[in-house]
């Protein structure tokens, strides 16, 4: 009974433990992407993810393309306040937006596919 | 979406290469084979429905390539193309070039009652078709037709 018991609050040390690190693990990343300003969007299976993006003045965002075939991230406004090349698979691109406002995009090889990115 | 939405004909400036490229591929296609069957049936006016559908098919190719290379142009500021893109833009340059020498060959013939068309046609005719088959295949994967919506 007396063995079952420590095994028990070993157990439940263990697991506490084991928490613990998860929750300093999380804020640390969450403290790592606030200094680097950096927001990432994913290109997949034809979408953007997340498709809208609210961001603080300054920050950099990545585009980066995880599908099969190539795309672009071209915003709608004339002229382009941002346009990259042909994104291949893992490809990325990135633009810093400094100034506030909304900022509709879309992949000029399959214009089905928008996005937008507010920036506050 | 709507079949006639007017934003995605404007932002996509190769939206019209997507629609023309339909015209080569199917004349060709159906050339081909009323070539293979007017072979086989020995009917001139299977060959001759072979030889207009072969001319509807290399001209059909002309606004199609323009349209392509535009977009090339247009929409990629004509940036060095790689991977699918550039395979797709050499193979669609390829079929436009074998559809027009299978059409000059029938052409050719036809302006010389006396003689009959050429056997090597035939293979020439079937690798054409094999390299619009593949540019088409790209074309399709490139246009998201496997994409959702």
């Amino acid at each position: 009974m007396r063995r079952s018991v420590s095994i028990a609050g070993l157990a439940a040390i263990l697991m506490l433990g084991m928490a613990g690190l998860g929750i300093g693990q999380k804020s640390s990343i969450a403290v790592a992407q606030d200094k680097a300003s950096t927001v990432e969007v994913k290109i997949d299976n034809f979408s953007f993810g997340p498709a809208s993006l609210t961001v603080a003045v300054g920050t950099t965002v990545t585009w980066t393309n995880r599908d099969d075939i190539p795309h672009t991230v071209v915003s709608t406004d004339d002229p382009k306040t941002f346009k990259s090349k042909v994104l291949d698979t893992d490809e990325k691109f990135s633009y810093t937006f400094s100034k506030a406002g909304t900022y509709p995009y879309f992949c000029s090889i399959h214009p089905k596919m928008t996005g937008k990115v507010i920036v506050q | 979406m709507h079949p006639f939405d007017i934003k995605t004909i404007f932002l996509a400036k190769h939206a019209q290469h997507v629609v023309l490229i339909h015209f080569p591929i199917a004349l060709f296609i159906i050339g081909v084979l009323f070539d293979f069957l007017s072979q086989w049936r020995k009917h001139y006016l299977l060959a001759a429905a072979a030889y207009y559908n072969l001319l509807a098919a290399a001209i059909a190719t002309i606004p199609t390539v323009v349209t392509g290379l535009l977009a090339w142009q247009w929409e990629l500021d004509g940036q060095k193309l790689k991977g699918i893109l550039l395979m797709h833009l050499v193979m669609g340059c390829v079929s436009s070039l074998l559809i027009s020498a299978v059409w000059f060959i029938h052409m050719k013939t036809r302006r010389k009652p006396e003689e009959s068309l050429p056997g090597y046609r035939l293979p020439i005719e079937a690798v054409a078709a094999v390299f619009v088959a593949v540019t088409g295949h790209l074309g399709g994967f490139l246009s998201g037709v496997n994409g959702p919506g």
